[in-house]
């Protein structure tokens, strides 16, 4: 029951790459593994600048493009439900796709895409980006399909928090949307403590997880536990 | 005849209760439904109603594996994650095949889970009972049930457990039937990273009002019902800091 995640974990981690390259190796794996033609991700947060982080060819470069430019389409639609917008087939979206799509169908016709499937890069409340990926003929995703889709999603969630920061990141991926309720509970004590987003708490977290050579599960129970604090003074 | 006249009583309010129940769990399958709330729904039904002494729910998070996504407390959900990272377990094994698993007594059938059953004793439960979330060929999940009374848990129990379960994969899966995974996955991913962020906002709380995990939740909880919000609002309320929950007296 655990390959699909054993096979993603094992497969990210046999091709090391400096950690900026790290979405664009997940968008990579996603056309292996998903079996779309291209991948591509945006960053969509409440704080950080809206922007292509990368994309496997044109056509996923020019999805996310038009879509930040239109604000309209399934991976805006995918960060504002918090959920998956999967549509196997733009010419046959459903009433309520047409009607919310009106520009973005007939450009995505336009440039060759046949069906879209964007999953939000969520933890909780810490939104970071959506992931588009995308196919030059319909077609649904199968389960297996899904499962990498949303695994790639968790690990790129992770991997986009730590873009632009100076602790070498840890190429193991965590199982944060599992059964981590610490960690969850631990950002947003950390974040009371600080009164600062829970995006940066949770990166504080992480970031003490690592200077201190400990797992992130560990230092959360630290502090749900009471036994660790964060300081105004020393880490916000 | 006194007796009679009390048992009829006793079945009449169960019989309300139950339709009540069944009420609630409809209305909470109308457009734009919150699927914790059904989780919630569910587990306090299963406690309230069936009379048992504690519930879990898990789910398929589509990555293949399964997820804890209510439980009716902390020591159940616990004894659910033990089931899961030990890969042994009825509601587990409930899953698996898809067919409903009980244990009338759990001390009997050591051999057949030896690393669940001494932590279940040990969390005073005597029996088990877990049906599937399931709907023709496709197994969503499981509702586990946890007793500790020497009855165990009796085949009316089992047989309404199953009926809830019916109800929220119905309410599940209901949508659309073409797109089966589209949709599953648009509705279980969203409740699964609801689940992750009313975790983030119970930690909020917590620290905020100096209260336990359990505190913060119950302060959650009252605070979108009293305010007539979906528990997966109030939560991201919280954790933007739009909103501080007082704690209940008591």
């Amino acid at each position: 029951m655990d390959e699909p995640r054993e096979r993603w974990t094992r497969l990210l981690a046999s091709a090391p790459e400096e950690r900026a390259g790290q979405p664009m190796r997940i968008c990579r794996l996603c056309v292996d593994l998903v079996g779309v033609t291209g991948a591509g991700i945006s960053m969509v947060t409440t704080t950080a600048n809206r922007g292509v982080v990368c994309a496997t060819d044109e056509t996923a470069a020019e999805i996310e493009q038009l879509q930040l430019g239109l604000g309209e389409g399934p991976c805006v639609d995918a960060a504002q439900s918090h959920g998956p917008v999967l549509v196997g087939d733009l010419a046959r979206p459903g009433d309520v796709v047409v009607d919310r799509w009106p520009t973005f169908l007939p450009h995505a016709e336009a440039i060759g895409v046949a069906a879209v499937f964007a999953l939000p890069l969520r933890i909780g409340e810490i939104g970071v980006g959506v992931m588009d990926l995308y196919r030059d003929r319909p077609g649904d995703l199968d389960d297996e399909q899904l499962a990498f889709a949303l695994l790639a999603a968790d690990t790129a969630a992770v991997s986009l928090l730590q873009l632009g920061r100076d602790d070498d990141g840890e190429m193991r991926v965590e199982r944060l949307a599992q059964s981590e309720v610490l960690i969850h509970q631990a950002t947003g004590m950390v974040s009371a403590q600080l009164d600062v987003p829970v995006e940066e708490a949770f990166l504080l977290l992480r970031a003490r997880a690592f200077t201190t050579d400990r797992l992130l599960a560990d230092v959360a129970r630290d502090v749900v536990e009471l036994r660790l604090r964060f300081s105004p003074q020393e880490d916000a | 005849m006194t007796e009679t006249a009390d048992a009829g009583a006793a079945r009449a309010g169960r019989d309300h209760a139950l339709a009540e129940t069944f009420v609630q769990l409809a209305d909470t399958l109308v457009d734009d439904f919150d699927l914790l709330e059904l989780f919630d729904q569910l587990m306090k039904s299963s406690v309230e109603l069936l009379g048992v002494s504690a519930a879990g729910l898990l789910l398929d998070d589509q990555r293949g594996n399964l997820a804890v996504v209510a439980s009716s407390s902390e020591e159940t959900r616990l004894l659910e994650i033990f089931q899961l990272q030990n890969n042994e377990g009825p509601c587990l094994e409930c899953v698996r095949t898809g067919q409903p698993v009980t244990s009338d007594d759990l001390g009997a059938d050591v051999e057949r889970w030896p690393l669940f059953v001494p932590r279940a004793v040990a969390a005073g439960f005597r029996s088990v009972a877990a049906v599937p979330m399931r709907l023709r060929n496709d197994v969503i999940g499981g509702l586990n049930l946890f007793h500790d009374m020497e009855t165990p848990i009796d085949a009316d129990q089992r047989r309404l457990a199953q009926a809830f379960a019916d109800v929220a994969t119905i309410g599940i899966l209901q949508r659309r039937t073409v797109h089966r995974t589209a949709q599953l996955a648009e509705q279980l991913q969203h409740a699964l990273n609801s689940r992750v962020a009313i975790e983030q906002a119970k930690g909020v709380i917590a620290e905020r009002r100096q209260v336990s995990m359990v505190g913060a939740f119950e302060a959650l909880r009252r605070y979108a019902r009293d305010h007539n919000l979906r528990l997966t609002d109030a939560a991201a309320a919280v954790v933007r800091g739009d909103l501080d929950p007082e704690v209940p007296e008591g």
